[in-house]
């Protein structure tokens, strides 16, 4: 019985299993519209005016302001909050990939016990609740005289990022096969010539990894920003957009506006680079 | 690799703070998100006059209280700010972070002893200079009004009648809602207060414990309030103060309970609207609350200190105050002791509403702070159905201390 | 691989020791230790002190005498201890499970449009939830969307769904699954992908059916990572505030019904209460401590089981 129909089942495969697959489609397309909905309603509704945002709030606008928008990016205050928060995250990530490069080939190289508990001990960050230390962290950065500054997240960042790095850059330079690095060793080439030269290059698609990996929880991260940051010009984006929120308060479709230019950037780029994404996401737990 | 030396490069350039400019620049701290605009032309007057910038930094208001009080502990408070009246900018001052304001020019002189008293220590001391004052009533919808043949109500009782006809036509009666945990209380039941308890002679007897505050007077604003849960909208406890705003602005509702800061949030609303006061009950008298609202004082660890009390002088001296009062937003009644006439007409009804009439500052503020969230708590119970006006006051008198109560 | 250790004995003065690589490891490490590790543990000594940073005495556990004692902050604490909890399970329940159910359905190789729903299902994750709270709390409000809603012959869903104690939290919750959940699902479909396909294969040949191998062949294999999203899903929730902050704000209204540990955290410890506002940095080290250890005796366990499987 299953011999028979084992070559016909297979000829008929394809069509039969997206039948079968059909209550999977219908699960994840209505979820797809769930995920999306939002994401629907601030767009068309970030493009009507205080007073029509009411009518359908669902559905386009029945005239397109791009007031909102305009009002918003003419606020200098707006681009320069943009800035701050592009520097505090590239400069933390630029920090995190290269702090953690360094130790992540030292401990893949270097084995004995003391290496094996630093290693525990750096990825353990992974799971601890950071902002549990804010009190501590806030008198810290103080003292450093950060306060203020945008100088003041990128150490808090780059340790929050740090664990990551380590746990998904170490492995990958275990991966990496010993006899390259041994060529380069009896060849006379220092430890940290070859981590230069071999190492790095090797190494960029595990750091876009990491850099993806840490991208979303910095950018969006308004915790900090709300804790170290008062002056104005050193505001991040979220922490404006807070600021914002007072000024367009009784406007909803400028809020809105506000709201879609703060999510733009990182829709845009997760939209070019969901595969990254995605994979930097798993990269922490799974190794894949 | 070279790729990493400009990654490197951009990271150094971040870490490095951009050098100050070396024009003297202070930074002002304040709770009016929405006033950018205008505080921005009076401090670019004051600039034209003195030479000396203030760069205003508003906070997102509710947030307020608490990021000032972290920026003044982290050493990072603005060199001038604003300052709440009684307890919560005592506070600063009792921690050394507000300056002894007492002997700024002008302040002793252009302020009546009652426009101080906000600001003063138990000592005497000034924590801050007052700059401004707000007053509470009810803005009504005239357009509807109109359409629905119903006049100005007089008494408490004409007031409920006007929200049943409203609420028979199928128009919400009014905009307020809880979901804020602040304007409930702030807007709408200490709103209507004085009318219950008396001015500030009586308040004062509250205050003291002769009276307490679970009398006929407090069960009978209780009650009154209560009576108005069937007049919101029927999802007033996820409705925000921004929502009651747009709600009144939009017509989807014909009153909203407010203060008068808002007034300029509805210039460019498509009908016309004005405001009365909360009528008493029938026999009883109609009181206003008349907030003194805003101050403005310097921070102790400001670098400078000669600069920030100039303008706070200014602010003190008739001549400041007056341009002041003419940018400020409508709605921000001037506190100096001197004839400023006001140009905007709404704000102008808003004010002449309390003519003739006793004004008081919002009940809990001077003495019962501590009661702020245990009765707005109550209010939002009485408002759901969840306890009775009786026993809502019994529970926020039995908090009174026993030592205040001697 | 095998022959590396023999050449390692062969030429030692080429594989330097801890001085060496502790060069390199140093600044990772000195970064970590001084802006986490330390100011957690240094959190723990706080909570015996009273007073701001200016003047600080010490004052034995008092801070926590006044937490468990009972009292307004008690009150309070159990409140959000209970309400995190609850917190915590919807995430399990919805988020996790959600995210399981996706996989399984994604993990499918004869599915097509995988990497689209992929796509579309993780992408409110990289939205700010300030953004996506700000947008749900406007869709959740009766206000705005009563008459498209009643038109529409939804009137039923019109109601202050985030205004009333019985649904705020649940609310709450439920948004930020719908925003977590592409986390799950990702590292489930990942983990799948190492289900070997000959296995499956083989299985379906033998007449197993979808939910048959699931049950006795994916599940198995994505055991570990189900105890890693757990782990994931238990300290991002003792941690939560962004959600509570931006939906119904920082004092979980109605009447503390939204109430987190990490709001309450926030209130006593980083803010103060309105409209007084001064912190008590003491009492919130305290809610710090406790939940720190909370954490650990539920993650070092699970990380420890995690590990030495590999």
């Amino acid at each position: 019985m299953k011999d028979s129909m084992y070559p016909k089942e297979k000829r008929r495969s394809s069509l039969r299993m997206q039948n079968l697959h059909l209550p999977s489609h219908i699960l994840l397309i209505i979820w797809s519209f769930i995920a999306l909905f939002p994401i629907w309603i601030l767009f068309v509704n970030s493009f009507k005016t205080r007073f029509t945002i009411y009518d359908n709030p669902f559905w386009l606008p029945a005239k397109w302001n791009v007031g909102n928008y305009t009002a918003v990016l003419g606020n200098n205050d707006f681009l320069g909050y943009f800035k701050n928060s592009f520097m505090a995250v590239s400069s933390s990530i630029v920090l995190v990939l290269l702090l953690g490069s360094l130790a992540a080939y030292a401990l893949a190289h270097w084995r004995g016990r003391a290496s094996t508990a630093i290693y525990f001990t750096l990825i353990a960050g992974m799971m601890l609740p950071i902002r549990i230390a804010s009190i501590r962290l806030l008198e810290l950065v103080k003292a450093m005289g950060l306060l203020n500054t945008i100088g003041s997240l990128i150490p808090v960042y780059t340790a929050m990022g740090i664990p990551i790095a380590i746990f998904v850059l170490t492995e990958f330079v275990r991966q990496v096969p010993g006899e390259l690095t041994e060529a380069g060793l009896i060849d006379g080439a220092g430890r940290f010539h070859i981590f230069i030269r071999i190492m790095l290059p090797l190494l960029r698609p595990a750091m876009a990894t990491v850099a993806i990996y840490n991208l979303i929880p910095f950018w969006n991260d308004l915790w900090f920003p709300l804790i170290f940051i008062n002056k104005e010009n050193a505001k991040t984006l979220l922490l404006g957009v807070t600021r914002l929120f007072g000024q367009y308060q009784t406007d909803w479709s400028k809020v809105l506006a506000v709201l879609a230019l703060s999510a733009l950037p990182v829709i845009t780029l997760y939209v070019l680079l969901s595969k990254q994404f995605i994979k930097g996401m798993t990269a922490g737990a799974v190794k894949g | 690799m070279k790729k990493c030396i400009v990654f490197l490069l951009a990271a150094l350039m971040a870490i490095i703070p951009l050098a100050a400019s070396a024009e003297v620049s202070l930074t002002m701290g304040s709770w009016r998100a929405d006033d950018v605009q205008q505080m921005n032309n009076l401090l670019a007057l004051y600039k034209e006059k003195t030479g000396v910038e203030i760069v205003f930094q508003p906070i997102d208001p509710p947030q307020y209280n608490t990021i000032l009080r972290q920026y003044l502990e982290g050493g990072i408070g603005p060199d001038l700010m604003y300052a709440r009246s009684y307890a919560p900018g005592r506070e600063n001052y009792n921690a050394g972070y507000f300056f002894d304001c007492s002997d700024i020019p002008g302040l002793k002189d252009n302020f009546t002893p009652s426009s101080l008293e906000p600001w003063q220590n138990a000592d005497g001391t000034m924590f801050a200079v007052p700059f401004a004052a707000v007053s509470h009533s009810v803005y009504y919808n005239q357009n509807l009004f109109d359409e629905h043949n119903l006049a100005v109500p007089a008494t408490w009782e004409e007031f409920i009648a006007v929200c049943e006809a409203l609420k028979a036509a199928g128009i919400t009666p009014l905009a307020n809602g809880i979901a804020d945990n602040w304007d409930i209380l702030e807007v709408a039941f200490l709103n209507m207060l004085p009318n219950y308890v008396g001015g500030a002679a009586e308040r004062a007897l509250y205050e003291s414990g002769e009276k307490p505050l679970n009398d006929e007077a407090f069960v009978m604003a209780y009650t009154d309030f209560a009576s108005l849960a069937p007049f919101l909208d029927p999802g007033f406890s996820a409705i925000t103060y921004n929502d009651s705003q747009v709600m009144f602005a939009t017509e989807r509702a014909a009153m909203f309970m407010d203060g008068s800061w808002t007034c300029g949030t509805y210039d460019d609303v498509y009908f016309e609207w004005s405001v009365f006061a909360v009528p008493a009950r029938e026999g009883s008298e109609t009181r206003i609350c008349f907030h003194p609202d805003m101050a403005i004082t310097m921070n102790n660890a400001t670098e400078h200190p000669e600069e920030a009390q100039a303008f706070l002088a200014w602010l003190c001296s008739v001549e400041g105050a007056t341009e002041a009062s003419k940018v400020l937003p409508a709605g921000f009644f001037p506190m100096i002791n001197a004839a400023i006439t006001i140009d905007e007409p709404h704000a102008n009804a808003i004010l002449a509403l309390n003519e003739g009439k006793q004004t008081d500052a919002r009940f809990v503020w001077p003495v019962y702070l501590d009661l702020y969230t245990p009765m707005l708590e109550q209010l939002n119970a009485l408002l759901k159905g969840e306890t009775t006006p009786q026993a809502a006051a019994d529970f926020v008198n039995s908090l009174v201390q026993p030592a205040s109560a001697q | 691989m095998l022959l590396i250790p023999k050449k390692r004995r062969s030429i030692p003065a080429l594989y330097p020791g801890a001085p060496y690589w502790l060069r390199y490891i140093l600044p990772a490490l000195l970064v970590y230790l001084l802006f986490m590790a330390w100011p957690l543990l240094d959190s723990v000594r706080l909570s015996f002190y009273t007073g701001n940073a200016a003047n600080r005495s010490f004052t034995g556990f008092s801070n926590y005498v006044r937490l468990f004692a009972g009292g307004e902050v008690t009150d309070r604490y159990w409140g959000a201890f209970g309400q995190t909890w609850y917190f915590f399970a919807i995430h399990m329940l919805v988020q996790n499970v959600l995210g399981l159910l996706f996989a399984a359905m994604l993990s499918n190789a004869t599915l097509r449009g995988r990497q689209v729903y992929q796509t579309i299902i993780f992408l409110p994750t990289t939205l700010a939830i300030l953004v996506t709270g700000y947008l749900w709390k406007l869709i959740l409000n009766p206000l705005w969307t009563r008459d498209v809603l009643t038109g529409a012959g939804l009137g039923a869903l019109v109601y202050p769904w985030l205004g009333e104690a019985s649904t705020a939290l649940t609310a709450v919750s439920l948004v930020s699954c719908w925003q977590w959940v592409g986390i799950p699902t990702v590292m489930f479909v990942a983990a799948m992908g190492n289900v070997p396909g000959d296995l499956l294969e083989a299985a379906s040949i033998e007449g197993a059916n979808t939910w048959h191998q699931f049950r006795h062949i994916k599940l198995p294999i994505i055991m570990p990572v189900v105890g890693i999203v757990t782990i994931l899903t238990f300290v991002n929730n003792f941690n939560a505030f962004d959600a509570v902050f931006a939906m119904t704000g920082p004092n979980g209204p109605p009447n503390y019904k939204t109430d987190l540990i990490g709001t309450l955290f926030y209130r006593v410890g980083m803010a103060g209460q309105h409209p007084v506002a001064i912190p008590d940095t003491g009492l919130g080290a305290a809610i710090a401590t406790v939940t720190f250890f909370m954490l650990c005796c539920g993650v070092i366990p699970t990380l420890k089981r995690t590990q030495t499987k590999e």
